[in-house]
């Protein structure tokens, strides 16, 4: 393995770096006053982002065999940055003037940094270790409010990602033997010559780890559960950003290594991407719980993002920048939702009638958000969507867009279940609603610039596709 | 020298317009304000009939919009002007403060300027539109006292007349543009091709003829008397009516172009002229009996333009302007005084108001054809014209003109006889006044006019006459032509003043049936308002019980096939949706199986579903 140029990886050690000053700082600083930690925080996010940004447009590229900086991790560190900075101003209403405020910044550093490093593996190992990184500080986050729907979130969001990791180191020990090596270059080189039901078995229980990151079937049975239990912002980072990462990774294992390996790679891929969006669909259909449908919905949405990964036989230039734009659409559109969610801190769809009379602002965002993630136009997951269904039919998968298209129409109907009591008369009496507190102010705007980012982002769509 | 054509219509046209539009607050500056406007157009005419300027302005596509001033219009403008002066001047001594004088100085104005732009178009869309506009405004003037129902309804009655001959300048207009004259120039009528030259020129005389009040439109004038007396001294002298008869003069080149419009127009000018003159004899009330008159000298202009005789129509134009003009505001003056217009109660008018008196006698002896008066000349060019095609028109209208002399003497016979004895002194005007300058001034410049424009007799002042006008070379009427009818105006005029005077004429035959205008109104009425009125009927009973009730049975139908499909059609269409949202529920419900909540299913279901998968890999190649 070769050195490794620090520059390179800027993005990456501020995040640590940051992560462990967060620690200590916050442990010097009083409980009262551990907002100074969520600015410190907040300004290291931020540096990161630029110095992202500086990287991506001069054009920062380094491929050290283990690890790869090039624009898909580029763009994977954009998106997670910017999802983690709005999930700290998330937290800023729920998580003020908690105790253990710096902790949780901390472990949302931790988990962010691993997810960047899952983008770029280029290596099982670096994979592995990645995939540990963004996982255990998930674990301590999903359990942070102590509570028992949030103890037992955790509980079986760790205990499927204990199989899942296993089965991901089980992979690499598997394919090492086959390959005799775990970097992906070489394994591209080796399998095709490997045991052919060594490789399969490998390659599955690699596929298993990264779907548990992504929450796609088989291994999304965590996905409602955190939803549901785990604290509002929480929920929303975890069942947003990790995604990001593990599809990434997905992409590039399917990319780098399997698409000349394995040849009939596409079909597996496409069968966990149906399965995905249709059990996904089904499952939010009943759902009454607004986190819980939303949790539900993102499984969905790792079916439609899972064509890419499908379709990497097809138009590279398709689908990487379809790919990309879709993590980016979906997390705009999912992080609004979310922050409807966190602001209003109501459970039920019916909680959110009258919503639209009370607060326009935040009505309005939430019909944006959810409509956004059906893939109505103007919104970015529109032409996410079009770029993915597109690279499908190039790819020779007709089915599985007409699938997709199916799929799309049928959620319209649980959005629409959540978007129309919004304009209907709220049942409670008025000065039942005059009681209950003011929607945060943090989420409203999160909510309100999501909403808006995902407009931009669709009518601005040509520009962002032609540097992805 | 443009801004003199500029002037001559837009001075009165902006003035009218203001002064319109400030309503009563500009009653107390209007008299003077109109007759200054009045008196700078009256100036502009004279600039301009010495410059003889045109305008042109682009209009729509291809049809610009033109005004100028050539011999022609400069005779009609300076009439028009000078008339409008003179009555305006007279006007605004006769409405008195209680009177809405904004408004009516101000239509007075408007109406000038558009009378002033009909006789300068060049072309027929400006023509159409000031002809528009003037009888909107006669509508408007005539229904002036909007007080009085029968006054509105004599003012709807001459408007939808004149308008029903208006028709005939649009046909004119289309016939025009259809025929390549594209640029709808009056000048280029003549050069139309055959059939759309015969339909443009029926379509001027029409509108010319209704206008004019010619046979059979003639009754609307004596509707129109219902205006105020200066309203009829502006209308129905050089204005309005004269309109028609000018039209007909300037258009006299298409006219001669066609082969019928010539007898046409020369028989329905004698026969107005005669009939018209027999009905203005036996009329009682002396409005009624100035209109009639009009209509009748008017005739003279219809046959001349007929037989192409453009001096004579032109002088029996200027001539009857100043002479009509003065007649109907002496008139006025006697009404004022009076109270009465009936020839009855006019008795002794004459002696009690010497000016008006005088001016009067010299209005109706210039109407009666007594030689030296300038239409004695104008009938005679006329009648010589005339001549040429045959002894029958000639004998008509120099009947006619014999007839005018006629009610010429009726008229002096009655406002010259002796005062009743039992009136003596203690009738309104008792006491004798001087009249104001604003009343004098007008009849004695009308007066002047009417004797001075006989200087036309004369052989060098008539050949300059003609070559103002383009005409020369006419045919001429022969010394004892003259000297004949001139003697018989004036044995006529004699005899029937002193059969007036002893009571005699009352018992003419035919009173009743000329006296209502020969049933005209109730021959329109009859021939054309209640067969239209009839078809107007049926066709709304056609709407109402054909297209209305079609209409209401395609709604009906519609609804019914609605109500068809709803209780068919939809029951399968229902059903379907039913299916798939029952079918989609269940699915969602099996969805929901998998997510037991037992960690141990969990770990089951995953292994078994990527052991399968690992399988389907193995498998597939």
């Amino acid at each position: 393995m070769e050195s490794v140029d620090p520059l390179t990886l800027l993005p990456e050690l501020i995040l640590a770096l940051a992560a462990v000053g967060a620690l200590l700082f916050g442990s010097w600083t009083p409980r009262r006053r551990q907002g100074r930690v969520r600015l410190c925080v907040t300004a290291a996010l931020l540096a990161a982002l630029a110095a992202t940004l500086v990287a991506a447009a001069t054009g920062t590229g380094s491929d050290s065999g283990g690890h790869t900086v090039d624009t898909a991790t580029h763009a994977v560190r954009v998106v997670v940055l910017v999802g983690v900075l709005a999930t700290v101003l998330l937290a800023a209403d729920t998580f003020a003037a908690h105790p253990r405020e710096s902790e949780f910044h901390v472990l949302l550093l931790l988990a962010a940094l691993g997810t960047m490093a899952l983008a770029g593996a280029s290596d099982l190992l670096v994979l592995a270790a990645a995939y540990l990184l963004a996982s255990i500080p998930l674990y301590a986050l999903v359990g942070f409010a102590k509570d028992s729907p949030g103890t037992e979130a955790a509980l079986k969001f760790y205990l499927l990602g204990a199989l899942s990791g296993i089965l991901l180191l089980t992979g690499a020990t598997l394919l090492l033997g086959a390959g005799g090596t775990t970097g992906y270059a070489g394994l591209a080189d080796a399998l095709p010559g490997a045991p052919r039901a060594l490789v399969a078995a490998g390659v599955i229980a690699v596929l298993a780890g990264l779907l548990f990151k992504a929450g796609g079937v088989p291994v999304h049975f965590w996905v409602p559960d955190v939803a549901e239990g785990a604290p509002a912002p929480v929920a929303a980072f975890v069942t947003t950003v990790p995604k990001i990462g593990a599809l990434a990774a997905l992409y590039r294992w399917g990319d780098q290594v399997l698409a000349g390996a394995a040849p009939d790679w596409a079909l597996p891929a496409a069968l966990l991407a149906a399965a995905s969006m249709t059990l996904g669909n089904l499952g939010a259909f009943l759902q009454t719980d607004a986190r819980r449908l939303l949790g539900y919905s993102t499984v969905s949405q790792v079916g439609y993002l899972l064509m890419a990964v499908a379709a990497v036989g097809g138009r590279a230039d398709l689908v990487q920048p379809g790919l990309l734009f879709y993590l980016g659409a979906y997390t705009a559109a999912n992080l609004g939702a979310f922050a409807v969610v966190c602001a209003l801190r109501a459970r039920t769809l019916e909680d959110h009638a009258g919503l639209f009379r009370d607060h326009p602002w935040l009505a309005l965002s939430l019909v944006v958000c959810l409509l956004g993630l059906v893939g109505t136009p103007p919104t970015a997951v529109f032409v996410g969507k079009l770029a993915l269904f597109t690279a499908a039919l190039e790819a020779d998968l007709g089915w599985l867009m007409v699938l997709a298209a199916v799929n799309t129409v049928a959620s319209l109907f649980y959005y629409l279940r959540w978007i129309l009591p919004l304009f209907r008369a709220s049942g409670e009496p008025p000065e039942e609603r005059e009681r209950s507190e003011p929607p945060g102010r943090w989420s409203t705007g999160v909510a309100v610039t999501a909403a808006a980012a995902s407009l931009g982002m669709g009518i601005a769509a040509g520009p962002v596709l032609g540097l992805l | 020298m443009t801004a003199s054509l500029w002037a001559l219509v837009g001075l009165p046209a902006m003035v009218g317009a203001v002064l319109l539009v400030s309503g009563r607050r500009a009653d107390p500056v209007a008299a003077p304000c109109a007759v200054a406007a009045a008196g700078l157009a009256l100036a502009a005419a004279g600039v301009a009939a010495v410059s003889r300027p045109s305008v042109s302005v682009p209009m729509l596509a291809g049809i610009p919009a033109g005004l100028a001033v050539d011999g022609l219009s400069a005779v009609a403008v300076l009439t028009v002007a000078a008339v409008a002066t003179a009555v305006l001047l007279f006007a605004s001594a006769e409405m008195g403060a209680d009177q809405a004088r904004g408004r009516f100085f101000g239509l007075m104005l408007l109406f000038t300027a558009a009378m002033l732009v009909t006789v300068t178009a060049t072309d027929l869309f400006t023509l159409l539109a000031a002809w528009e506009v003037m009888g909107a405004l006669s509508y408007a003037l005539i229904g002036y006292w909007w007080g009085e129902a029968s006054r509105v309804r004599s003012a709807t009655l001459a408007f939808v007349t004149t308008r029903a001959g208006d028709l005939g300048l649009y046909l004119a207009a289309g016939a025009a543009l259809a025929g390549g004259a594209g640029a709808l120039q009056l000048s280029g009528l003549a050069a139309l091709d055959g059939g759309w030259r015969d339909a443009a020129v029926a379509g001027v005389v029409v509108a010319a003829l209704g206008k004019s009040a010619q046979l059979p439109f003639s009754f609307w004038l004596s509707h129109a008397m219902a205006g105020p007396t200066p309203v009829s001294a502006l209308l129905h002298s050089a204005t309005m009516v004269a309109a028609g008869g000018y039209l007909l003069v300037r258009i006299e080149p298409a006219l001669a172009a066609t082969a019928w419009a010539g007898p046409v127009l020369v028989w329905a000018g004698a026969a107005t002229a005669l009939l018209l003159g027999a009905v203005a004899f036996h009329q009682s009330d002396l409005k009624q009996l100035l209109a009639a008159s009009t209509c009748s000298q008017l005739g003279f202009v219809v046959m001349a333009a007929g037989a192409g005789s453009v001096g004579g129509g032109m002088l029996q134009f200027t001539a009857h302007a100043a002479a009509k003009s003065l007649l109907f505001l002496c008139a006025g003056v006697w009404l004022a005084a009076r109270g009465t217009q009936e020839l009855d109660g006019l008795r002794g008018a004459a002696r009690r108001r010497p000016l008006a008196g005088a001016a009067f006698t010299v209005g109706a002896l210039a109407v009666a054809g007594l030689p030296p008066l300038p239409l004695w000349t104008a009938k005679d060019e006329v009648l010589a014209a005339v001549l040429h095609l045959g002894p029958a028109p000639y004998a008509v209208g120099l009947a006619a003109s014999a007839v005018g002399a006629a009610y010429a003497a009726r008229a002096l016979a009655a406002v010259w006889s002796p005062v009743p004895a039992e009136e003596g002194g203690a009738s309104p005007e008792g006491s004798e006044q001087r009249p104001p300058p604003s009343e004098a001034l007008p009849l004695a410049a009308l007066a002047a006019a009417t004797v001075g424009l006989g200087v036309l007799v004369l052989p060098a002042a008539a050949r300059w006459w003609r070559a103002l006008l383009g005409a020369a070379g006419g045919p001429q009427p022969p010394a004892w032509e003259m000297a004949v009818s001139g003697l018989l105006a004036a044995v006529v005029l004699a005899a029937t003043w002193w059969m007036c005077a002893r009571g005699r004429a009352e018992a003419a035959s035919g009173r009743r049936w000329a006296g209502g205008w020969l049933g005209l109104e109730t021959a329109a009425d009859t021939l054309v308002v209640r067969p239209v009125a009839a078809l107007a009927q049926a066709l709304a009973a056609f709407d109402d019980r054909v297209l209305a009730r079609g209409v209401r049975a395609c709604a009906d139908g519609v609804t019914r096939t609605a109500d068809l499909a709803r209780s068919r059609g939809e029951t399968g269409a229902d059903e379907a949706v039913r299916a798939v949202a029952s079918g989609a529920r269940t699915l969602a419900a099996w969805a929901l199986r998998p997510q037991t909540g037992l960690l141990h299913q969990y770990y089951v279901q995953a292994v078994v579903a990527l052991v399968v998968l690992a399988a389907v890999v193995v498998l597939m190649r």
